[in-house]
């Protein structure tokens, strides 16, 4: 070999890793990653005690592999490599038709999801008010056609007519909406969640359920708040080609009065808070966010409406508002008093459990329903 | 600490190999001993007591069985003592917990749950050589301190291999050139483990991962092979790479170690696969356990139950577990079968004898990678038909297209014809091309380890 050639193997290694060791070295760390939307580790304490049980070491490597020069861009490029290499999913979401991303669904831990069946059962059994379920299949289940060919992924609505055989609530058939409607825009394309739009669609099979109406899309003038969402199916693939969501706020919140708990003691509250839209998790522009409890006095007349609920609620409460005078919101992964209690001492008519299959069948603290 | 980490390539390996270069030669060896325990101990800082332990045990014996040379009896019983403490070590830290759950019913014999140092079984092995080897006058004795205590805690093939003796590397120690051939050949070689690790058997690793975790109703025929196979490639390239970064790394240092894997997909035999795989360990159990037993020179018989013993003990090297042990003694039937007829038989076909080594090494691997023995009889069983649920089903499909492209590079990699063309390439196109292909592995590779959700470590039980 001729002499040039193993100096310039020599250099192209020796100045990579020494060039990326002193960037790594020179810039200041960041704190959030929008592009991922969490939180980045940071340079560890150093203590004795932390080296020698091994905390020291792990959280050093986590904050290097964080703080990395130019992580966004080699996260993307990783996404990038996976789908020149013929993968059809990175980091458990999927490459799917027109422009979309959809989480894998895997199949549930059957004994997780017997405790949360239990645990609306106990609740029924706890109160005289009519208890009604409703489970909401994701993109998954519903854009099957859009997935990859033969993907993996558990079938969601299985699930939902197993738990539904069992629980002795009311059931609501959420996932029959949605699947009549699936050609239209119901879920986002970069995140887990519904649009306004499949909320919409499944506020007819909630209302109904109630006797009251709902109203059709037709009847609304949907108002688009953002073209630059960026959802977590998104964030979690690093599949950066995949262009943005856009967000439309069907119902104006007119004279309705929302209350949050964020800490126990009652503030102010809204159903679309407009500051949320300059963060990158623009989906919290929903009643800001998660939050213990809300309470909307809707200015209706009709019964006094309790939900236990995860996130997809935030986007649904304004299509109920119409049918009740008082709407209770409570997030069990944060309100950890009595359910049974809260239903007596607020006179409640009706408990309406609403949940995407995907937390319902992996959520820890559904059980306190039954508390 | 893991060569497949950003933590060992942006920062340890820049200022090991800065420093390095930088001090005179003679402080070469002391920078390497110091960065060898912070290498060994980043994970369990106090198993530096032990690492320095068996150092010194190790060096005095030395010492002393090279005074004692005139008086064979008593350097042979400083040698059994040194060799017994080594042994007592490995097993106290790696058997003593399997060993306790399975006599669980005597009183007291409690697991412990210690945290397995790190290559325990690397270095003890290689370690164990050096007082061997001044006994049989194979090695000169170590009287420095420091040059021995960098022998054994060399940190390229401290925790994977691979197993280095101390004669092959005793010069080494003394005196190490800087040349730059060695070092570029360094690079390359550390190039192409990197890429073998991070790029195929990460990837593919994700496969096996889909299979194991399928509940064994579901499991298919041909999702079996599938699953297996992907393990078959991802043990191969893990292994045999973390093998070519240490090979790569000791030549940037200087050192030249053996080699350790040759294509081992190729053979056409068992007995021709255990001259490809893991080399080191083979040679190693070679020549201090089956040529001292007697190896093939006293009769059949004997040489058979050698076989026996040797491939038990390979088999419990690479793991407390019963299944390892399984996986010992099923290579122990296979060469045995050779050894007395099969061997002439499959020199008749080439094709026939390629594909039954494969098959019998693809069935090894279930053994190896599942441990619970029941799991592991329904996955074998599946892979034949027993219990399976059909042979196939759509899954099968979506990953044999997801993953199709990397079984055929992973499958053409398993063979030398990229070597060959590399070295059939015209010296001119060489000169762009392999520094192109330093930086295009490195980038990539970089790429999956800062989105690092997939990079286990394979030998945490060895």
């Amino acid at each position: 070999m001729k002499k040039g050639a193993p100096l310039a193997q020599i250099l192209v290694f020796v100045i990579f890793i020494a060039a990326f060791a002193v960037l790594n070295l020179v810039t200041p760390a960041r704190t959030f990653s929008e592009q991922e939307n969490r939180y980045l580790a940071q340079a560890p304490k150093f203590s004795f005690s932390a080296l020698f049980d091994g905390s020291f070491t792990e959280s050093f490597e986590k904050y290097v592999t964080d703080q990395f020069f130019g992580r966004d861009l080699w996260v993307a490029g990783k996404a990038r490599a996976e789908r020149a290499a013929g993968k059809t999913e990175n980091n458990n979401v999927f490459f799917c038709a027109d422009d979309t991303l959809v989480e894998r669904f895997s199949e549930p831990d059957p004994a997780q999801l017997a405790a949360n069946i239990d645990a609306v059962n106990a609740l029924a059994a706890n109160t005289d008010a009519d208890v009604y379920l409703a489970l909401i299949p994701g993109a998954a289940a519903v854009w099957a056609d859009r997935l990859p060919a033969n993907a993996d992924c558990a079938d969601q609505l299985a699930v939902i007519d197993e738990v539904y055989s069992r629980v002795d609530a009311e059931t609501i058939d959420i996932a029959g909406a949605l699947q009549a409607t699936a050609d239209e825009y119901i879920f986002y394309r970069t995140d887990h969640h519904w649009t306004s739009l499949g909320a919409c669609y499944a506020s007819e099979r909630i209302l109904s359920a109630f006797g009251a109406q709902a109203k059709l899309p037709q009847a609304f003038a949907p108002e688009t708040v953002t073209t630059e969402f960026y959802g977590t199916a998104w964030s979690s693939s690093g599949a950066t080609w995949v262009a943005p969501d856009s967000i439309d706020i069907y119902v104006p919140q007119g004279g309705a009065v929302v209350k949050n708990y964020p800490h126990g003691a009652e503030e102010d509250g809204t159903l679309y808070d407009m500051s949320r839209l300059e963060t990158k998790d623009k989906y919290s522009m929903f009643c800001g966010g998660n939050t213990p409890r809300l309470r909307v006095d809707t200015g209706n007349e009709g019964p006094h409406l309790l939900v236990l609920r995860d996130s997809y609620f935030d986007s649904e409460l304004p299509f109920l508002l119409g049918s009740f005078s008082t709407i209770d919101v409570l997030d069990l992964r944060y309100f950890r008093t009595s359910v049974a209690d809260f239903i007596r001492e607020n006179d409640i008519d009706a408990v309406l459990v609403i949940y995407s299959v995907s937390n319902f069948s992996t959520d820890t603290s559904v059980f306190l329903a039954g508390r | 600490m893991v060569f497949s980490s950003l933590l060992f390539m942006f920062i340890y390996l820049p200022v090991v190999l800065a420093v390095y270069y930088v001090v005179p030669s003679k402080w070469r060896n002391v920078w390497l001993f110091i960065v060898n325990l912070v290498f060994y101990g980043w994970g369990e800082p106090v198993y530096i007591v032990l690492m320095l332990f068996s150092i010194t045990v190790n060096y005095a014996a030395g010492l002393l069985i090279a005074r004692l040379k005139g008086d064979g009896s008593k350097a042979k019983r400083v040698l059994v003592a040194c060799v017994v403490v080594n042994l007592a070590l490995l097993v106290f830290f790696k058997y003593y917990d399997f060993i306790a759950e399975n006599l669980s019913f005597i009183p007291f014999i409690r697991p412990l749950g210690l945290t397995l140092p790190i290559g325990i079984s690397f270095y003890t092995f290689q370690t164990m050589s050096y007082p061997i080897d001044v006994y049989r006058g194979d090695a000169d004795v170590q009287k420095n301190y420091v040059r021995f205590g960098t022998f054994v805690a060399l940190f390229p093939q401290l925790i994977a291999g691979p197993i280095v003796r101390y004669k092959d590397v005793a010069n080494q120690l003394a005196f190490r050139a800087n040349d730059r051939e060695q070092f570029a050949s360094g690079v390359r070689r550390f190039i192409v483990g990197l890429g073998k690790k991070v790029l195929l058997a990460n990837n593919i690793g994700m496969l096996w991962d889909v299979y194991k975790a399928m509940p064994a109703g579901e499991l298919t025929v041909a999702g079996a092979w599938l699953g297996i196979i992907a393990f078959s490639l991802q043990i191969y390239f893990d292994f045999s790479g973390y093998s070519d970064m240490a090979i790569g790394l000791g030549r940037m240092l200087g050192f030249e170690f053996l080699e350790n894997f040759n294509y081992p997909y190729i053979s056409k035999s068992i007995t021709e696969f255990w001259r490809r795989w893991h080399i080191s360990l083979s040679t190693w159990f070679r020549d201090y356990v089956y040529i001292p037993l007697g190896g093939n020179r006293k009769g059949l018989a004997r040489q058979l139950l050698n076989i026996l013993v040797v491939w038990a003990l390979t088999g419990f090297w690479h793991g407390a577990s019963w299944n390892f042990l399984l996986w010992g003694l099923y290579y122990a039937v296979w060469l045995t079968i050779e050894k007395l007829f099969l061997l002439k038989l499959l020199d008749k076909s080439k094709i026939i004898s390629h594909i039954y080594a494969l098959v019998v090494v693809i069935v090894g691997w279930a053994l190896f990678a599942i441990d619970d023995f029941g799991d592991c009889v329904r996955y074998v069983g599946t892979m034949f038909g027993a219990g399976a649920a059909g042979f196939a089903s759509s899954d099968v499909l979506y990953y044999l297209r997801s993953y199709g492209p990397s079984l055929v590079v992973m499958i053409f990699a398993c063979t030398p014809l990229g070597a060959l063309a590399m070295k059939k390439l015209p010296r001119r196109a060489a000169a762009i091309a392999v520094p192109v292909l330093i930086l295009i592995v490195l980038v990539i590779s970089t790429a999956y380890l800062v989105d690092g959700t997939y990079n286990p470590f394979l030998y945490f039980r060895f």
